[in-house]
């Protein structure tokens, strides 16, 4: 995610949006963050594996997030040897900045009478 | 799986494959258990859906990987910006674009031939794609299609085959219902109906419907509504819905069409709805409630064709087990009184599927064989690119020690193949665009029934960017390889002029062996249904169709009731016809060959049915003259005679295939049958005579046991007949006159589907007959397209043994001899390409086989007769440079040194 710390007016991707959600929620693996995004939309957002996988790269080397230890560490040990990722200050930052943005944008919409039935 | 997946996690750079391998293979066996993807058809899905998540998210991952890896490479301070890399990139794509477009025009009779060669190839592809896509794959407007499903119902003790029309009774639609597969279920019956009201009566198609259909099918009317549940119920107020085209060809789309109504039968009903255009359930035009009393209805009265839309949770193997279940359930409870559900099945498929199941294998077919086309049109290309990278090697050469990247060089090559393939299928695109023009051409009466349109739709656009896409690459491949394996030193020390090298010459030839044995396959393919569409024509039908003429005429029940009026009628009318000038016989017939679609089960006195199948055979009502009209011939016994009136005990008459199969060595006129109807079976019936087989079941298929009743005992049942009048001339100039003979009975009465019997048996066989017109087209293309592989590769070849020639013939061989020497060059890889090309059809052979008629896939005839043409088209190629290399003047050739 170089590409976000050269230009941070670029708008982030859906998926990367709710892969930062989950986060935001707590340190998850890469299979629960998954099932989390999946279960949030209502299956709307599917993650493949490639894309999941793929977006953790490119967020990790952008240093939104981190490899790090669990909050809690789960019981099962074959779990144990799953990566967990967690936001970093800076992710924090970026997804704050994005909801801003994507508020701004529902708050413009909210103002016109035609669109208001439907939004809440 | 495990192999198919971890091939295509290459994709990724090795660095992130080795970190979340293991992650990976979790979330693979993750989705592998996902009850959304089990059976084959959530496999399939599952594989899509994989295929696009990787190759995607691969190449995200390669390009960042890249990037960085040029930023760490390039060791400037500042890293460069994204829009600066992708200006950079820009700048060479244009720099290799403005090159490759300079090399076209320099030679630009090889850019001409690789162009149009390539648009010819894609175009077919696209045309026949764009072709099947509105015929075959989604020729429905109804939303998420494959959602849509129809119920199919297999009885193994009536037919081995499912149904899908008009195949269960509300009883069993009942037992359907109780499932959850379904969000929405409609039931209709099809028939046909008078309609009035306008200038002139008019007979159209029907669904009458037990449900509302617009949710199942997930459109909405364009004017009104759907109907409601009182115009559902047994006698409720008449309503109708009618089609769009009804709305414009008959109302001219009047907004006000709500207010009016249409006389149906003779009876008023009001217009509720109008459909959207394009919504054609199997082509019906009118929509109107059932109306009957489902309680009334015996369990084994099956008029309703079932359909229904997924609910959001199921899939259809989902579906089809609950289904199963259900089947299962009504088997045990029922069994005892219909012997029809032992071992019965209820299946769901999608509608498209069940509608055009026996398209779909022609269907591949010809995407195959046009796809063969396409690589024919590869292989020449990347021979004629070969060809001239052997001339272009000092230029690379001199590039390379110059200091250009190796990959930079590859790059600029896949520039010129992509800028080809691209052209020559913007071209081809043309091609496509006029060829679904005219396609409505193509199609017979009864499909364009189905409103059914094909055209240039992003699907189509999509396939022929992919297969220009593919084109490109697989062009460049070669080329490529062998330009990055370029030694520079070695290349700028020859000079080019010492013959040519080894391993190119066998990727040349291999290449033109694989396109003769692509051209053979397509060859012997058109070649076999060219042969089953003639033997198909030369069969004999029975009967001679020429100088028949047959009509269909519906008395409505309202006006005539049933019995002596429809006699009457009919009678009359055969009186009158007879009396036109030109007419040679007349009669009446319930179905003729070359088709038949009504049948029913049979009992023969004395019989035990054998096997587990109850027999079934065709049941026709028939009036005296139609055996004379249509020249058959009565075999034994007698044929229908003014004897044979109402009172009479009722007479058939049986078709040899009848007695072959169900009496075996019995004297048929001493036996006694009886039909099994609905309500059980019928009256034990004489058989009066035998009369001569007709194929009733299609032209290339076996007669099917056919039993005739006389229009005068048959009247209870048939309102509905056809008119086949025998003449001396032109059949459809009598068409006018038989109008007249009808309107002077009953003005009011249309008549309808007016068809020569020439017309009725060519439709029989109007899939073999494309089938082998289009192959036929396609194989000429391959043909020409090999022709000017094999001229280009022995040009290439001559001209570079120019000087071996000139030593040969400076030591004493003659003109002939090098002729020879070139032709039998030719000759050989003729041959082989010609053994690989029958091997892969004999391979192929056996889902053609079932598009063949009297023929073998190993048909010697044919494969003489494609050798053959082979064999003179391959020396004809090859004649222009075998001359050349043998007018070759040794003191040139030498001097040349």
């Amino acid at each position: 995610m170089r590409k976000r710390a050269e230009d941070p007016r670029k708008p982030l991707s859906l998926p990367v949006i709710h892969i930062l959600l989950a986060l935001a929620e707590g340190a998850r693996h890469g299979y629960a963050i998954k099932q989390d995004v999946e279960e949030r939309t209502g299956g709307a957002i599917r993650l493949g594996p490639g894309t999941l996988y793929e977006a953790i790269q490119r967020l990790l080397d952008g240093g939104l997030i981190e490899e790090g230890a669990a909050d809690d560490e789960p019981a099962n040990g074959q779990v144990a040897q799953r990566r967990y990722y967690a936001l970093t200050a800076r992710g924090w930052d970026v997804l704050r900045e994005e909801l801003r943005r994507l508020g701004a944008i529902l708050d413009h919409a909210r103002a016109n009478p035609r669109l208001r039935k439907g939004l809440v | 799986m495990r192999t198919v997946y971890a091939l295509l996690l290459l994709l990724f750079p090795s660095g992130f494959r080795r970190k979340y391998r293991a992650e990976l293979f979790t979330a693979f066996d993750d989705e592998m258990t996902d009850p959304r993807h089990a059976g084959a058809s959530g496999r399939l899905r599952l594989w899509r859906y994989l295929a696009r998540d990787l190759v995607a998210s691969a190449a995200r991952q390669r390009w960042s990987a890249a990037v960085s890896a040029a930023r760490r490479l390039s060791g400037r301070g500042e890293p460069e910006l994204p829009r600066q890399q992708r200006r950079r990139f820009m700048e060479t794509l244009a720099q290799d674009t403005r090159y490759a477009f300079r090399q076209f025009v320099r030679r630009p009779g090889f850019a001409a031939v690789a162009v149009v060669s390539l648009a010819l190839a894609i175009g077919g592809n696209s045309l026949i794609f764009g072709l099947l896509d509105g015929f075959v794959f989604h020729p429905f407007p109804y939303p998420q299609p494959d959602r849509f499903i129809s119920v199919g119902v297999t009885s193994p003790k009536m037919s081995p085959e499912t149904t899908y029309i008009e195949a269960l009774s509300p009883a069993e639609y009942a037992d359907v219902k109780r499932g959850t597969s379904f969000t929405h279920l409609g039931a209709f019956d099809l028939g046909n109906r008078n309609i009035s009201g306008g200038d002139v009566p008019e007979r159209v198609f029907t669904a009458l419907l037990l449900d509302d259909l617009f949710p199942v099918v997930g459109m909405r009317p364009v004017l009104g509504r759907g109907f409601s549940k009182e115009e559902l119920a047994p006698n409720g107020p008449p309503a109708a819905i009618i089609s769009h085209r009804l709305w414009q060809s008959r109302f001219g789309e009047d907004p006000a069409i709500l207010s009016r109504s249409i006389r149906i039968g003779g009876q008023a009903a009001s217009i509720v709805g109008v459909m959207p255009a394009g919504l054609v359930l199997i082509g019906t035009d009118l929509w109107i409630p059932w109306g009957g009393d489902q309680a009334q209805m015996p369990r084994n009265a099956r008029p309703f064709t079932i359909i229904g839309r997924l609910a959001p949770a199921a899939t259809l193997a989902s579906a089809n087990a609950e289904l199963s279940t259900i089947a299962a359930q009504v088997q045990q409870s029922h069994i005892l009184e219909f012997k029809e559900y032992e071992g019965w099945r209820l299946t769901a498929t999608p509608w498209a599927a069940a509608l055009l199941q026996d398209m779909r294998l022609a269907a591949y077919v010809l995407l195959g064989a046009v796809g063969f086309v396409l690589l024919i049109a590869c292989a020449n290309l990347t021979n004629l690119i070969l060809a001239r990278s052997t001339t272009r090697h000092r230029e690379l050469a001199v590039r390379l020690a110059l200091g250009a990247a190796r990959w930079r060089i590859a790059r600029q090559l896949l520039t010129e193949s992509m800028l080809m393939a691209f052209a020559g299928a913007a071209a081809g695109l043309a091609i496509a665009y006029i060829g679904l023009r005219f396609s409505d051409a193509l199609i017979p009466a009864q499909f364009a029934r189905l409103d059914l349109k094909a055209g240039l739709n992003m699907r189509v656009l999509g396939w022929s960017a992919l297969l220009a896409a593919c084109t490109g690459l697989l062009v460049a491949v070669l080329p490529a390889l062998q330009a990055t394996r370029t030694d520079p030193h070695e290349s700028l020390k020859s000079d080019g002029r010492t013959g040519q090298d080894k391993a190119g010459s066998r990727v040349r030839q291999t290449l033109i062996v694989a396109e003769i044995a692509l051209s053979v396959v397509l060859l012997l393919g058109a070649g076999l249904l060219m042969r089953s569409f003639v033997n198909l024509q030369r069969a004999d039908l029975g009967f001679s169709p020429n100088g028949l003429l047959t009509m269909r005429l519906t008395l409505p029940q309202q006006k005539y009731g049933s019995g002596e009026a429809i006699v009457a009628f009919f009678e009359e009318l055969s009186r009158r016809v007879q009396n036109i000038p030109g007419v040679t016989a007349t009669s009446m017939v319930s179905q003729f060959p070359p088709l038949g679609f009504f049948s029913s089960q049979i009992e023969v006195d004395g019989m035990q049915a054998s096997g587990s199948m109850l027999p079934t055979a065709n049941t026709t009502i028939a009036s005296r003259e139609y055996f004379k009209t249509l020249q058959l011939s009565i075999v034994k016994g007698r044929a229908f005679g003014v004897e044979d009136t109402p009172e009479a005990p009722r007479r058939v008459i049986v078709n040899q295939a009848f007695v072959f199969r169900y009496l075996s060595s019995r004297d048929p006129l001493s036996t006694r049958m009886r039909m099994v109807g609905r309500g059980g079976p019928g009256q034990w019936t004489e058989i009066v005579g035998v009369v001569s087989d007709a194929r009733n079941n299609g032209a290339g298929m076996p007669v099917r046991p056919e039993v005739f009743i006389p229009m005068e005992q048959g009247r209870d049942v048939w309102n509905q007949l056809f008119l086949i009048v025998r003449s001396d001339r032109d059949g459809t100039a009598l068409v006018p006159s038989i109008r007249a003979a009808v309107a002077s009975i009953d003005p009011e009465q249309p008549v309808y589907a007016i068809q020569t019997m020439e017309e009725a048996v060519a439709l029989s066989s109007f899939q073999q007959r494309i089938s082998a017109m289009l192959l036929g087209i396609f194989a000429t293309l391959a043909l020409v397209l090999a022709a000017v592989g094999i001229y280009g590769v022995m040009s290439y070849s001559v001209s570079a043994r120019t000087q071996e020639i000139g030593v040969r013939m400076a030591i004493g061989a003659e003109q002939t001899h090098v002729l020879r020497l070139v032709l039998m060059q030719v000759m050989k890889l003729a041959a082989v390409g010609l053994v690989v090309g029958v091997g892969l059809l004999l391979v192929a052979g056996k889902a053609l086989s079932q598009l063949l008629f009297g023929v073998k896939p190993a048909d010697p005839l044919t494969i003489f007769g494609v050798t053959l043409t082979l064999g003179a088209v391959a020396l004809l190629a090859a004649w222009a440079p075998a001359w050349r290399a043998s007018r070759v003047d040794p003191i040139v050739a030498l001097r040349y040194e």
